[in-house]
């Protein structure tokens, strides 16, 4: 076994550690600082009930397998916290997909949240689109979408790259707010001029504990906190004994 | 009963292949099985089924593409003619992928052009190309709504690196001083940025890797 083997195993024995104590333990809910990002978008779901229009959730390029995989995994989370509020409202929204191993479980949290509001019978898989596999087909599809399906608010939650500005230009030019959480550098910065409601990097994976405020989703920061910390000591240790050993 | 098959069930088989693949990545060697007449590590067996499962993902994504533009097509929804190109281009590609593989070998048929390679040479290639040159002026046409928009320090900070970045990277005299700052910016504080970026983001993927595999997180089942 080489030493990558057993850093990576002794993360996850701590990282495990940590949920399970984290877990099982009865005390104080977790705070969490809010995030622009992931604010309101129950509301805006009412917003969009009212004047007879829809959400759209873009859930980029990644699917289930490959090195997005759990980016997109966290992007469904989005979905599966707003889909609730969206179908109660009467006002489901348009999912877009650019993978389509990501379209059957994208279909598939819609389905339920129409089965947990009552109205299981409403779902319409249309409501989930695959637009196209390569990035830059994927953005100009979903932008049409914004301009042509009567969207009020525009969510991007997943793996991205700079293509990302064809769809917040086309929110942007109907005056459509938008909210985005990204983790590569280029949708960061291409998505930075567009909005303000801009999630970045490690934030994209707090969208559940943000919009559910769920203890699952609270204890799963909390561990990542105590990570960062060892992660930053350790960095900074390593310095330190670096310079110690150079001097 | 219906808990056990919606909940558990798929909890335990999404659980135990995780741990697998995991395992099988963290020992080598170690997870063994006779697969196809030859010893396979258990993982790359697991992996080559869910290569499989994706190609029928991709079926299954036709099929969504033809049932939402067939639907806004005679529904005579907003766009309906863009729909129509759209499965126009669909039947041809099919066809042209399709047909020349069922035709009789003799000359002609093998003199005939790669219609699939030239559809993505001449077609797909290109007006990817094309639209990927659009993103220069969203982002562009980004940055001025941002000078108006929002007028605050970091917007400006923004639109000063972008500047810079840009008339860094050109050859006009007079400028070359410029390339130096683009430098010193690209690998000082854009890399420290970065790597505090990266290290966060591998932070969450870990947890929520390991969220998925304890079956705290069930995106594919009710919670």
């Amino acid at each position: 076994m080489d030493i990558g083997a057993i850093l990576w195993l002794g993360l996850s024995v701590l990282v495990l550690a940590a949920l399970l104590i984290l877990r099982g333990r009865k005390g104080p809910h977790p705070e969490v600082r809010p995030l622009a990002a992931f604010q309101n978008l129950g509301a805006e779901a009412g917003y969009a009930a009212e004047s007879g229009g829809t959400i759209h959730i873009a859930l980029g390029n990644g699917g289930l397998y490959g090195e997005d995989a759990v980016t997109s995994l966290a992007g469904l989370q989005v979905v599966n916290s707003l889909a609730d509020a969206a179908v109660s409202y009467g006002a489901p929204p348009i999912i877009t997909v650019g993978d389509p191993t990501l379209l059957s479980l994208a279909q598939d949290v819609l389905r339920r949240a129409y089965e947990r509001n009552g109205v299981g019978e409403l779902y319409d898989s249309g409501r989930v689109r695959f637009v196209a596999p390569s990035p830059v087909a994927y953005a100009a599809g979903a932008a049409h979408i914004v301009t042509a399906e009567n969207v009020t608010t525009n969510v991007m939650a997943g793996a991205f790259g700079s293509e990302a500005s064809l769809i917040a230009d086309a929110a942007s030019r109907r005056d459509v707010p938008q909210s985005a959480a990204v983790v590569d550098l280029k949708a960061v910065g291409a998505l930075y001029p567009a909005t303000s409601r801009l999630a970045v990097g490690e934030e994209l994976y707090a969208a559940g504990a943000q919009m559910t405020g769920e203890r699952r989703y609270l204890v799963g920061l909390v561990a990542q906190d105590i990570l960062r910390v060892i992660l930053a000591l350790t960095i900074v240790g390593a310095a330190v004994l670096g310079f110690v050993n150079g001097w | 009963m219906s808990s056990l098959v919606k909940k558990w069930i798929p909890t335990l088989i999404a659980t135990i292949t995780g741990l697998v693949v995991l395992f099988g990545y963290l020992f080598p060697n170690r997870l063994l099985t006779l697969y196809r007449g030859h010893v396979t590590e258990l993982r790359d067996v697991l992996v080559e089924w869910a290569v499989i499962v994706a190609a029928f993902a991709f079926l299954l994504g036709m099929v969504n593409i033809l049932r939402v533009h067939v639907r806004r097509l005679f529904q005579r929804g907003s766009g309906r003619v863009y729909s129509l190109v759209l499965l126009f281009a669909m039947v041809v590609a099919l066809v042209l992928t399709l047909i020349p593989p069922l035709l009789p070998a003799n000359a002609v048929t093998q003199n005939l052009p790669d219609l699939d390679q030239a559809m993505f040479d001449y077609l797909i290639s290109p007006l990817g190309a094309s639209l990927a040159a659009l993103v220069v002026f969203t982002l562009v046409l980004a940055a001025l709504r941002l000078l108006r928009a929002r007028r605050r320090l970091g917007a400006v900070i923004f639109l000063v690196i972008v500047v810079v970045i840009l008339l860094g990277s050109t050859p006009l005299a007079g400028l070359e001083w410029l390339a130096g700052v683009r430098e010193w910016i690209i690998n000082v504080p854009g890399m420290a940025g970065m790597r505090g970026l990266l290290l966060g983001v591998v932070l969450g993927t870990v947890i929520t890797a390991l969220r998925v595999l304890m079956g705290s997180e069930r995106p594919y089942s009710e919670s």
